[in-house]
């Protein structure tokens, strides 16, 4: 027996060792980070903390007086720096090589003369994740930023598809998973060259196929009781995909691009009693009363170009130019003062610059620095279901850290380090 | 020798001009109506006189000859036959089959072409027309820069040649149209509009063409008389411009926006050319350089919405009324052909939004009339002028107007149109 | 239909009522003008005493209770709010060109109240609009009616009392015999002749009976005593649903039809499938036809003079609209235009010369006809007491072309006021921007 221990206790002991290097991605440096002001959202700032990261993960955030520096780690010194959570964009339409199709649903008249190739059919099944190419520009761009998290959609199409949520760690979209599927996304288009070519029928198309989902499952639960006898029903690919999310209620994101789409989602997600999410919402604003009541995930995005049809835009020159410089900025600013909690995202913006020249435009509006950080933290976390990993930094979540040379939001400010996974991103 | 044999067909198409006479013209009185001859004072109850296609008399007691044929019209009202200004009459059959529009040319100059040879003159909007107390009108062309040149018309007569009374009245120059800026979803310009072109420029190109039509003009003259000079071919742009390059010819340029009207102002005097303008959609907004230039206005439909939003809702519809009041010269258009007999309704419309109601009157018959060079043969119910004459049982501009006869050149005119007929048609034979 | 999904449907029905009525209207009193009422005759130097929206009392020298804003009309006409029957704005689209039966497609489901068509209806005194599906399809969908209040969420424009309509169209638009064919385009969309469109609505309606009968046959089989064990309800088709509910009497056709013998088919084809046609849209040959649509008591909804624009209105008369409304059809005039519709009461005064028409005659061509027309005639379409105060103010006789409107009001809420316009253009003397949701300049 005694023999044997030794042994016994190597070979357990490799195995340990030898699964724990299967599982953990690469080891890399422990890090400290000190003396930095640090933002942790979750809790009042420090003005002089210490951030401790130990293989992808905050091991500790606290006041420098508090928190022990281990031996292993490498030090990052923060003088000067501010630390922040890694933002979070929760819609995007990255990585994606054809452009997303335009989100204005078509006028009769550009739908006849339309000489483009057909739109290709929807295929609500399908995971954005397929045909992620990650480009490196694009990541640097927006970790630069301050995004390390972004919610990556399919851009094409009314059942656009599902989409995957990703930590900007790397070039590789396997490693970069947080979650996949997250949810299924809508968004009220039209078809070119094909059914439907019109918003009233690209409502009339969604219902129907939400309809066809719920036959689907009666006839199949009726046909899995009754294989012998009953004729096998016929399998439409298209509702099947459906199912889970009109019976499972897995979360629908249906984008809204003007306060009428906020209305019109709102009434189909009634209907079904989907588990629904209401994305883009540039004018939420105007339906603020609405959506207060209605409590579903709101994620705004910061794009602030008006809708085509609305009212601010046809009236003339000097409201259109007011509409684009104030009133629809304004967006965000408006709804945290309505009480209308929110996360903000990148949609349709063009890339990190963009999307930090919006925050500032947000906030030049009436927009809280508070509330922007928190929309681009916490709150897309929690819509997201991942609030224990992502969103604020405290021990144990995921060490997605941005530092920066001042206020985060501020014009000036340089966005000088980003962890991502507890790697430090090379750009 | 040619040229001879062109004159004689040409007058004996035309009957020998618009105040042809014979036994389609008999001697009338139209006696007892209260006359408005939008010159001068209204004559309560009044006779006119007509002769040889002319008023020869008119007033309160007017000795009537033997043999006269007398048209009672007390409780009626006489007006000058309206006219006009900008129409498509003739050129348009229904507008959606390209087969019956010849208004519109293709390429960017055409002054080669005119009206009066494509006008179909049994066109069936011509009687819907002049059964709604319209006698006149300017046939235009359209299309490109210089769209071809006009023709002014009695809407009665034989053929089109009998019909005209100017067979070249205007040589069309267009600018751009004022398009609002549509905003697309992403603040972009929708649709993929082209920022307009610039008036500037193209009146540039204007000016350039009436240069080389004057030497053109001078080296074809002077290698007529000098044979061994070698002649410059015919050229189709050039050679129909020398009487506008000569200022024989008078333009009238298409033109809305107050820069451009600006433009074209300055552009009409340098170039020292007769001009009127038409459509003028801003032109309230510069009413004193237009009456300073002397340049009168022909209105364009009001039945469009203003170009640009902040003019206001009712910008169109106030136009005419700012611009008589800063002393500029106005006529309305219907700008249609199926539509023309809506003319005295553009006038209304104006009088609805700051138009004194004679003005409005006057800009459909005396002032269009003058723009368009016939102020001496009609526009008035005036001694010596042609008769051209509508009796009508309420205000000419009143769409509840019923008018009871027309007179064109002194000649009764057929009131039945298309639409009688029809009616007519199916009235007797029941369904 | 499941039953789940009928209470659903109902219960959200009944939540649009219920905030549609929840909005009391406005209240003021009308001063001094004269009132043509449509229905109960001209008052001279008469009142309007407008409360909650509604109209109390007509009359002249009427008192007001304390407090309430008072409108003096002195010199004016006050006429009911215009009505047209026949329009597309406010709406995200109009067509779903892409099949040729799309009764799913339902205009009420893309009702945009940006639409600055509204205030130029508004400025020409139309208070109410049937706004409608275009005339791509044979079958195109369900229409609205919309009360023009601007400023007021789309939901608030919704007349819900108004009858549930159904766009049909036949002739030129329909069979796309006005397009450019293109080299190597998609093949031509069937159907291409009058012949394969009235087919295609025979077809449709064909299935949607068959439709009803499964739905029958599986309501009778589960509420059995014994439903066998594999019954499955039958495919929920959003379709066939808005066909059968024509069928069961629940909407009612409009149709656009120009010449005479497809406005006669069509009637043969309504009574073939056995569903209710309330009008007919620009029916431009109802002349010829008038004493069939007056026995079917069909009414038309149509131009008072805009012809010759395509072959099928070639013989369109001006006198189409005044004869059909002597011979005992109720006739309708009509706008289809943004631009047109501010003109609608200067359009209705043509009837008077291309017809003979009175003046109060005409007046109800755009006011109480249209309502009837709608199934609204109990709330708007005359100035009478307990009806919507949707009411318009002219400068003269709004069948003068000298008028002008100059006020409208909707639920006695002022929504187009020129005076204050006015004064609002003279008092900027530097451009400011537009108010917090625009207006007319």
């Amino acid at each position: 027996m005694r023999r044997f221990r030794p042994h016994l206790v190597l070979a357990l002991a490799g195995i340990v060792i030898a699964s724990a290097a299967a599982e953990g991605a690469d080891v890399g440096p422990t890090y400290a980070l000190i003396n930095l002001k640090v933002v942790p959202v979750s809790g009042p700032i420090l003005e002089k903390g210490t951030i401790i990261v130990r293989d992808g993960l905050v091991e500790a955030v606290g006041p420098a007086g508090k928190i022990t520096i281990p031996e292993d780690a490498e030090i990052v010194d923060g003088e000067g720096l501010t630390a922040y959570p890694g933002l979070i964009s929760a819609h995007t339409n990255l990585f994606l090589e054809e452009a997303a199709s335009p989100a204005r649903p078509q006028s009769p008249a550009e739908f006849a003369a339309a000489v483009a190739p057909p739109s290709p059919p929807d295929q609500p099944g399908h995971e954005v994740f397929d045909q992620l190419k990650p480009k490196k520009a694009s990541i640097d761009g927006f970790l630069k930023a301050g995004i390390t998290t972004v919610l990556v959609a399919p851009g094409r199409g009314i059942f656009q598809g599902q989409s995957v949520l990703l930590n900007l760690n790397g070039e590789e979209a396997g490693p970069m998973v947080v979650r996949n599927p997250v949810a299924l996304h809508l968004n009220f288009t039209t078809a070119r060259g094909s059914y439907p070519s019109s918003l009233m029928g690209t409502i009339a198309y969604i219902r129907q196929k939400f309809y066809d989902a719920v036959h689907g499952a009666t006839v199949r639960a009726v046909y899995a009781k009754n294989l012998k006898g009953m004729k096998r029903p016929a399998y439409d690919p298209f509702a099947m995909a459906l199912v889970p999310f009109v019976r499972d209620k897995r979360p629908v994101v249906f984008q809204c691009n003007n306060r009428e789409e906020i209305k019109r989602a709102l009434t189909i997600i009634e209907e079904f009693k989907l588990n629904g999410w209401l994305s883009h919402a540039n004018e939420a604003w105007r339906e603020a009363d609405l959506l207060k009541k209605t409590k579903l995930p709101l994620l705004v995005t910061l794009d602030a170009r008006p809708p085509r049809s609305s009212l601010y835009v046809n009236q003339g020159e000097e409201l259109r130019k007011k509409a684009e410089a104030e009133i629809y900025p304004a967006n965000a600013a408006n709804l945290a003062k309505s009480g209308v909690p929110f996360a903000l995202t990148s949609l349709g913006l063009a890339d990190g610059p963009a999307f930090l020249k919006a925050v500032q435009a947000a906030i030049k509006a009436g927009l809280s620095r508070e509330d922007a950080l928190r929309a681009l933290t916490i709150r897309p976390a929690e819509y997201l279901g991942v609030a224990a990993e992502l969103g604020t930094l405290e021990a144990g979540k995921i060490a997605n850290i941005v530092l920066a040379k001042g206020d985060l939001f501020d014009e000036k400010t340089e966005i000088v380090q980003v962890f991502v996974d507890g790697v430090p991103a090379k750009f | 020798m040619k040229r001879w044999t062109v004159l004689v067909l040409a007058a004996f198409l035309g009957g020998g001009g618009a105040s042809a006479q014979g036994p389609d013209s008999p001697v009338i009185a139209i006696r007892g109506a209260r006359i408005i001859p939008v010159v001068g004072e209204d004559i309560p109850e009044g006779t006119i006189l007509v002769r040889d296609g002319r008023i020869e008399a008119l007033g309160k007691d007017v000795v009537l000859p033997s043999g006269v044929e007398i048209i009672e019209a007390k409780g009626l009202l006489a007006y000058p036959g309206l006219i006009d200004a900008y129409a498509f009459l003739g050129l348009q059959e229904i507008t959606g089959v390209a087969a019956t529009v010849d208004h519109r040319e293709t390429g960017r100059f055409n002054p080669q072409v005119r009206t009066i040879e494509a006008l179909r003159f049994d066109s069936m909007h011509i009687p819907i027309a002049r059964s709604n107390g319209i006698t006149a009108a300017l046939v235009v062309p359209s299309g490109g820069i210089v769209s071809g040149r006009s023709a002014l018309i009695n809407l009665d007569g034989r053929n089109q040649r009998d019909m005209a009374v100017k067979p070249a009245a205007f040589l069309h120059v267009e600018l751009p149209a004022l398009r609002s800026g549509r905003v697309g979803a992403m603040g972009t310009r929708g649709g993929g509009e082209a920022p307009p072109a610039d008036a500037g420029r193209i009146l540039a190109e204007v000016r350039d063409l009436l240069n080389k039509a004057r030497f053109y003009e001078k080296r074809r003259a002077f290698a007529s008389k000098n044979t061994l000079l070698p002649k410059p071919m015919y050229d189709d742009t050039l050679g129909p411009l020398a009487d506008v390059a000569r200022g024989e010819l008078p333009l009238m340029i298409s033109v809305h926006s107050e820069k451009d009207i600006k433009t074209a102002i300055q552009f009409v005097a340098e170039e020292k050319l007769k001009a009127v303008f038409y459509g003028v959609e801003q032109g309230w907004k510069v009413a004193g350089e237009l009456k300073e230039a002397g340049i009168p206005c022909v209105i364009g439909s009001l039945y469009d919405m203003p170009p640009v939003w902040e003019d206001g809702y009712d910008a169109l519809f106030r136009n005419p009324g700012l611009l008589v009041k800063a002393g500029v010269r106005v006529a309305f258009s219907s700008s249609s052909a199926t539509a023309a007999k809506d003319l005295p309704y553009h006038a209304a419309k104006a009088a609805a939004f700051g138009l004194d109601k004679r003005d409005a009157l006057k800009a459909v018959t005396i002032d269009a009339a003058e723009i368009l060079g016939v102020g001496g043969l009609m526009g008035s119910l005036e001694k010596g002028k042609m008769a051209n004459i509508v009796l009508a049982d309420n205000d000419i501009l009143e769409p509840r107007t019923n008018v009871v006869h027309v007179f064109i050149a002194g000649r009764p005119v057929d009131l039945s149109n298309r639409y009688t007929e029809l009616l007519d048609k199916f009235k007797k034979k029941g369904s | 239909m499941p039953k789940k999904l009928r209470f659903l449907i109902l219960a959200l029905g009944t939540l649009a009522a219920a905030s549609v009525s929840a909005e009391a209207g406005g209240s003021l009193l009308i001063k001094n003008g004269t009132l043509l009422t449509v229905t109960r005759g001209v008052l001279v130097k008469a009142d309007i005493l407008v409360v909650d929206g509604l109209i109390r009392k007509i009359g002249p020298s009427l008192d007001a209770p304390p407090g309430l804003p008072v409108v003096d009309v002195s010199g004016k006409y006050v006429i009911p709010g215009i009505i047209d029957s026949h329009t597309h704005i406010a709406l995200d689209g109009t067509n779903e060109g892409s099949e040729a039966i799309t009764p799913e497609a339902d205009v009420g489901r893309v009702v945009n109240a940006d639409d600055v068509s509204i205030l130029t209806a508004l400025s020409g005194g139309v208070t109410m609009v049937h706004t409608m599906h275009g005339s791509a399809n044979p079958i195109g969908g369900p229409n609205v009616v919309l009360k023009m209040k601007w400023g007021r969420p789309s939901e608030e424009l919704v007349v819900p009392q108004a009858w549930k309509t159904l766009k049909f169209a036949l002739g030129e638009n329909v069979k796309q015999s006005n397009r450019t064919i293109q080299i190597g385009g998609p093949p031509p969309r069937y159907p291409q002749t009058r012949m394969g469109t009235n087919a295609v609505i025979r077809r449709e309606f064909l299935r949607a009976k068959d439709y009803l009968a499964e739905w029958e046959r599986y309501e009778k089989l589960r509420t059995s005593n014994n439903p066998p064990p594999t019954l499955v309800p039958p495919r929920k088709d959003l379709r066939l649903e808005v066909l059968a509910d024509v069928l069961r009497g629940r909407m009612v056709a409009r149709c656009h039809a120009y010449v005479a013998p497809e406005t006669l088919e069509f009637l043969l084809l309504s009574k073939e499938l056995g569903f209710k046609v309330a009008c007919f849209e620009h029916a431009w040959e109802a002349y010829k036809i008038v004493d069939a649509l007056a026995e079917a008591n069909i009414g038309i909804s149509v131009f008072a003079d805009s012809w010759a624009y395509k072959m099928e209105a070639a013989e369109g008369i001006a006198y189409n609209a005044g004869y059909c409304a002597k011979n005992g059809v109720l006739v309708s005039i009509n706008s289809d235009s943004g631009e047109r519709i501010r003109r609608l009461f200067n359009e209705a005064a043509k009837t008077m010369k291309y017809g003979g028409l009175g003046e109060d005659e005409a007046l109800a061509l755009i006011t109480i006809n249209p309502a009837i027309q709608l199934g609204v005639d109990k709330i708007v379409g005359s100035l009478e007491i307990g009806k919507q105060a949707d009411i318009a103010v002219f400068t003269g006789h709004p069948m003068s072309a000298y008028a002008r409107c100059d006020m409208t009001i909707i639920e006695g809420d002022v929504y187009f006021d020129r005076d204050r316009l006015v004064r609002e253009r003279e008092e900027a003397v530097q451009i400011s921007p537009a108010g917090k949701r625009g207006g007319l300049r």
